[in-house]
């Protein structure tokens, strides 16, 4: 059984007096031992995602269908205050922005013991003391001394470090990562991501669902990466396939615009036009009017996630 | 587009430029004798070819946007030249700077901000235009088309507030008004590092076609080594305030020198699942500015750090074919 399985899920946010749909009928499973990539850029719906994986929506936003399984619970569904004891506990998140992810008032100790007390019941010298071998093994120098230092004496990298502690704290089964290491440089980003491997992954058997649009990130990090557009996924597979049989022309297009090793010096493929915003998408397939190979059908109809290999699946006419 | 530099003479140089900012100023301090500062440039040493692109590297705190300030006497230095064509730049006199000032323009990293919000498409692109008083008013306002079809966008975008368009049609927006005078040199700050790679490819070819047709020559400020390789004929890679290693671009990504180098070469998380990256990575993070080690800046995270480096300051020597380094693995002299 999936750790995380979600369900046709759909969200969408009101904008005056209609509701705009950020993410249509996604589905998608994570697995114990996997990192599993949702990749896309600005305005695609991955954070959504996130956010309504958590149950952490603003107040302007909300689920309209779907279900997200967690084990045998439907957090979709779930009762608040339940929703709040999972939290933390077996289900935790890290964002982009590890500074303001932080109490300024609060030492980084006292943010830590409360997760372990509120969820583990621990003892204060219990408390302490597994505080300090979280920070120990997050790589964090002076550890004792660091936990009564306040959020803004640390650095990015740092804060992201104290933020991954409090979410592992309590051994979760599911980590989301949101963008968690965009804001840092990359000997830093690439710590944090030896760090979520190693310690959750590796050792804890978790899984981890890393939203990011670096598609450097995604092929260094994932297992199985999805690629969304618009709101929708539109392939999805393990990373090896997605990077080199990208299938949708959505996902080709955006590995050809990436300028890495081997392509100095030429003209970077770019797609046309940008992407749609939330009231003007289109009807069909909502990249048609980008694709270089769309076909009259593709302006109808809206092609379903299918399985075309043991490894991948996308949604375009292409493949039918 | 060629890297040889040998017989040109540089468009652009800084020599011995370096920038201190104080930590604390006023009455107090001064009494206190307070004199601490931040060395964000220190001894920096380059030259920037016409028609060429420099790229300068580095992470955060590494000093490449204080750098670029001063490139255009943005700010004042602490000490130092920026020589354009063979003249300081910093005693020039105020008609000079003004001179100066039409050919060498900057492009900022925030499009969201660095953009008046109250001021029209057309407004932004024709200020420059305005304040030099280039031609007619009709004369203007036709520049002010072409360069907007110069960068991609069109008559619609005139009358529209930055609010109304995307990232990376602000970014446009802002590239336009950079040209707006025909400068012969642009310091690009991280143009691109706001964007979505899709659009970030279309703003790289933009400047890339640009360059061609114009002959425009750019200092491009950025983290992305990736980008760097794509954009740049050479690149000068910065640690703490100092140039590290300086190269032609094939030469820095083929046969990185410095530690500090490749450290940042093995961090790149490059988009290609089949080689993935050894986690050995340099422990720690870049020091405090404020508290630099002493020695080489590098050496307590150095991954090669002998002794000497701990009290050594290490020389920029040549290490091949203009491909300099500061560091004393390459330096036969030093380390004894």
């Amino acid at each position: 059984m999936s750790l995380l399985s979600v369900r046709d899920l759909s969200t969408e946010f009101k904008s005056g007096d209609r509701w705009l749909e950020a993410v249509s009928d996604v589905a998608f499973d994570l697995q114990r031992g996997e990192i599993l990539g949702l990749v896309g850029e600005s305005g695609c719906g991955k954070s959504t995602i996130a956010y309504s994986v958590m149950r952490l929506l603003a107040h302007n936003a909300r689920i309209r269908s779907g279900q997200v399984w967690l084990g045998d619970v439907n957090l979709a569904a779930l009762d608040e205050q339940v929703l709040q004891d999972l939290r933390g506990r077996q289900i935790s998140m890290i964002f982009q922005d590890p500074a303001t992810a932080l109490d300024p008032l609060f030492t980084v100790g006292h943010q830590v013991f409360e997760t372990l007390q509120e969820h583990l019941d621990l003892e204060p010298a219990a408390a302490r003391k597994r505080a300090l071998e979280l920070l120990r093994q997050l790589g964090i120098p002076a550890a004792e001394q660091r936990l009564n230092a306040y959020p803004y004496q640390f650095s990015g990298g740092m804060s992201q470090r104290i933020a991954l502690a409090i979410a592992i704290a309590c051994q979760p089964q599911v980590l989301i990562a949101d963008e968690p290491t965009t804001a840092l440089d990359v000997t830093i980003q690439a710590q944090i991501l030896q760090l979520i491997r190693r310690l959750l992954v590796d050792e804890g058997g978790a899984g981890v669902l890393l939203i990011t649009h670096d598609l450097g990130v995604v092929a260094q990090v994932c297992d199985r990466v999805a690629v969304m557009y618009a709101g929708k996924i539109v392939e999805s597979g393990d990373v090896h396939s997605i990077f080199s049989n990208p299938l949708h022309p959505y996902t080709q297009a955006l590995l050809n615009s990436l300028p890495s090793k081997g392509i100095a010096r030429g003209r970077l493929e770019n797609i046309q036009g940008q992407v749609p915003g939330l009231a003007d998408r289109p009807a069909g397939c909502r990249f048609h009017p980008r694709c270089p190979q769309a076909k009259a059908v593709c302006r109808e109809q809206a092609p379903p996630l299918k399985q075309v290999s043991a490894r991948q699946e996308v949604a375009c006419v292409l493949y039918d | 587009m060629s890297s040889t530099t040998e017989g040109q003479r540089p468009l652009l140089s800084a020599v011995g430029l370096s920038k201190y900012f104080p930590l604390e100023t006023g009455l107090l301090a001064s009494l206190r004798g307070d004199t601490a500062t931040v060395k964000a440039v220190e001894s920096v040493t380059l030259d920037v070819y016409a028609g060429q692109t420099l790229a300068v590297v580095g992470e955060s705190g590494s000093g490449k946007s204080t750098l670029g300030r001063l490139l255009l006497r943005l700010l004042q230095p602490s000490a130092g030249q920026v020589l354009y064509q063979g003249q300081d730049i910093f005693s020039m006199k105020r008609a000079e700077t003004r001179a100066f000032r039409r050919q060498a323009q900057i492009i900022l990293q925030d499009p969201y901000a660095s953009l008046n919000p109250r001021m029209r498409v057309d407004q932004i692109i024709r200020e420059p235009l305005d304040i030099y008083g280039e031609g007619s008013k009709a004369e203007r306002q036709k520049r002010v088309s072409d360069l907007l079809e110069r960068v991609g966008l069109n008559r619609n975008h005139e009358r529209a507030f930055p609010a109304e368009l995307s990232g990376g049609q602000r970014q446009r927006v802002g590239i336009a008004a950079a040209l707006a005078l025909s400068p012969r040199i642009i310091i690009a700050d991280e143009p691109t590092s706001s964007l979505d790679v899709s659009v970030q490819a279309q703003t790289l070819n933009l400047l890339s076609d640009l360059q061609r047709d114009l002959g425009l020559t750019y200092v491009f400020i950025t983290h992305d080594l990736s980008v760097v390789q794509h954009i740049s004929d050479r690149v000068a890679v910065m640690y703490l305030g100092k140039i590290v290693e300086e190269a032609p671009t094939e030469t820095l990504f083929s046969e990185p020198k410095h530690p500090y180098t490749q450290v940042l070469f093995s961090a790149i998380p490059l988009p290609d699942p089949s080689r993935r990256m050894n986690w050995d990575l340099p422990k720690g993070e870049p020091p405090s500015p404020l508290n630099p080690p002493t020695g080489c800046h590098f050496h307590p995270r150095c991954p090669a750090a002998m002794s000497a480096c701990s009290h050594t300051v290490p020389r920029f020597q040549s290490v091949g074919r203009d491909h300099g380094v500061a560091c004393l693995l390459y330096d036969e002299e030093a380390g004894t």
